[in-house]
């Protein structure tokens, strides 16, 4: 049986009138990597530090591996790895003494020379002040403090930030690499291609509210699928009516090309298309992006 | 928790030599001075009468009797400490915590297996000593003074002004920290524990000479600040008082941190500490 590592029902929070989540009920499993996607402001920050205790929510429970965050903080903080958003680091530190540090604060460490390694891999200099540092390599002090100790669970928020396009693709290796290795993540982001690469599941947040939640693979599939057909002969436009998911987009004035939106299943459409001569046919699926703009779209593109 | 305080203790490093051995340097003198001061007695006795009581009230020496080891070394140090360490003290406590919660480093920090109260504990103790120390290195060079010259106290009535300085430290340090804690950011807990305090002197100095502000001047934590006077002994109340109400302001600062939401950007304060119930 497939065990819960994070888990929220009806979490509510507020700021004064500003209603920041709004019921959040959200399940992850141990093991998963889990991609929370939403705009700024939309409440992927808050949502992580409630579970951490850092902030509470008003209404709702929160259970981390079972624990509750507000009656066991540390219980809670001692099983999670955890990278914030707004990343601020005191500079007088160089990375090696910051990560000095924070090792004197956690139990169940990883060997120093696994965190030397990682912070190699990252290309991160630990011998410079914090303060004299770039935004990408205060991250990348940031990531490498997050994998300090072993633990069954990593929150990161927004893990790539600020990183270059190489780099950001060793952050997902290192993310999958802990994920093969058992541990549950749980991260933020509004890059949507990096979600897509390597999250099992993911979770839209919008006003606070979860407005999705699927394995990323069918929130794909489920999603609107562009045609671009070519007939031999011109066909009539007619020819599509009566099938639910088939959306005419346009037709050429000779009646051959003609673009099409699916939602959903393909079987209805290409058994309708194999009653005529196609010439040519091009299929573009889309993408999480594309999938995710659909959600904020619907509502004027207002988040 | 160790971990903390040792980091604390480090970042004070300079704040703790620099005043310590400032003001250690500045006691020192003033033993040499007191020579001096003594042996135009007589002049200084015509100079000081021809001053008006309002001029001396506002330097601490309405009252005083400046000629006595212990008026001396409260005019010329002890009346002016609670001012300049004070403004010290209270700039370091009101950032205490909020500083770094408003520029965001504390985020990380608690995001370890590490409580709100061990976090608060740490870095209070950590200021605490830091102010101690200071005063240890302070004392250390009063009495290397009193070694070296002759003077009319011993080295045990030379701690009692220190410790009675730390008392008042002690209160401006508690009620900033909890200041920090209500209100908005670390900057309004500054600004209103440092008005408190100077007010608290102007009101505490003019008292002497001014009947209108003895009422006001009871709530006024200077008034239990015995300064130099001390080395003639305690006055156990008012010592009391002002390490009592700090233990007070300290529970309170405590409180309030371990039941509030994190502050992120400045967020937070008065309003969210009052306003919890009503979300």
């Amino acid at each position: 049986m497939v065990k819960t590592a994070l888990q929220l029902e009806g979490v509510h929070k507020n700021y004064g009138k500003v209603h920041a989540l709004r019921g959040i009920n959200l399940q992850v499993r141990q093991g998963e990597i889990f991609g929370f996607l939403g705009p700024n402001g939309a409440g992927k920050t808050t949502t992580i530090r409630c579970m951490l205790d850092l902030i509470r929510p008003n209404q709702g429970s929160i259970r981390v591996l079972g624990i509750d965050p507000q009656t066991s903080p540390q219980a809670v903080k001692s099983q999670v790895g955890y990278l914030p958003g707004d990343l601020a680091l005191e500079g007088d530190f160089t990375p090696r003494e910051f990560f000095k540090y924070i090792r004197r604060l956690r139990k169940n460490l990883r060997p120093w020379e696994d965190l030397l390694q990682l912070a190699e891999r990252l290309d991160l200099d630990v011998e410079k002040k914090i303060q004299t540092l770039s935004q990408g390599n205060k991250q990348k002090v940031g990531l490498v403090q997050a994998f300090i100790s072993r633990v069954p669970v990593l929150m990161l928020d927004e893990p790539t930030l600020g990183l270059d396009p190489l780099m950001k693709q060793e952050v997902l290796n290192i993310i999958l690499e802990e994920s093969e290795q058992g541990a549950t993540v749980f991260f933020s982001s509004h890059i949507l291609s990096e979600v897509q690469k390597i999250a099992d599941r993911v979770g839209i947040i919008r006003k606070g509210r979860l407005v999705e939640i699927a394995q990323t693979d069918d929130l794909i599939n489920r999603a609107l699928t562009r045609a671009s057909v070519q007939f031999k002969a011109p066909i009539g436009q007619s020819a599509f009516t009566g099938l639910h998911h088939v959306k005419v987009l346009r037709i050429n004035d000779d009646q051959r090309a003609y673009t099409l939106e699916i939602r959903g299943e393909m079987d209805e459409f290409i058994k309708k298309l194999a009653e005529f001569p196609v010439r040519e046919i091009s299929i573009h699926r889309p993408s999480l992006e594309e999938v995710f703009l659909n959600y904020y779209q619907d509502d004027g593109g207002e988040v | 928790m160790f971990a903390i305080l040792k980091r604390r203790l480090f970042k004070n490093w300079l704040m703790i030599l620099g005043w310590g051995l400032g003001l250690g340097v500045l006691a020192y003198y003033l033993f040499d001075i007191y020579d001096t001061f003594f042996e135009r007695d007589v002049n200084l006795q015509q100079i000081f009468s021809a001053f008006p009581e309002e001029i001396l009230a506002f330097f601490g020496a309405e009252g005083v009797d400046l000629f006595s080891p212990g008026g001396f070394l409260h005019l010329e140090f002890f009346s002016y400490l609670p001012i300049v360490l004070g403004i010290m003290v209270i700039t370091s406590a009101a950032s205490l915590i909020t500083k770094s919660e408003e520029d965001g480093s504390l985020e990380i920090i608690l995001a370890q297996p590490v409580s709100r109260s061990g976090l608060f504990w740490a870095r209070t103790f950590a200021l605490i000593l830091s102010v101690g120390l200071v005063l240890v290195i302070t004392w250390g060079g009063a009495a290397l003074g009193l070694e070296m010259h002759d003077f009319d106290i011993t080295q045990g009535q030379l701690i009692k002004p220190f410790v009675s300085l730390f008392s008042v430290l002690m209160f401006f340090l508690c009620l900033a920290l909890l200041l920090s804690m209500v209100m908005p950011s670390s900057g309004s807990a500054s600004l209103t524990a440092g008005f408190l305090l100077v007010a608290s002197y102007f009101i505490s100095s003019l008292a002497n000479i001014d009947e209108n502000l003895q009422g006001v001047d009871r709530f006024s934590p200077l008034k239990y600040y015995q300064g130099g006077e001390a080395v003639a002994g305690y006055n156990a109340q008012n010592l009391l008082l002002l390490f009592g109400l700090a233990a007070l302001f300290l529970l309170l600062a405590w409180f309030f941190f371990i039941t509030r939401d994190m502050r992120f950007g400045g967020s937070g304060g008065l309003r969210l500490v009052f306003r919890r119930k009503e979300e």
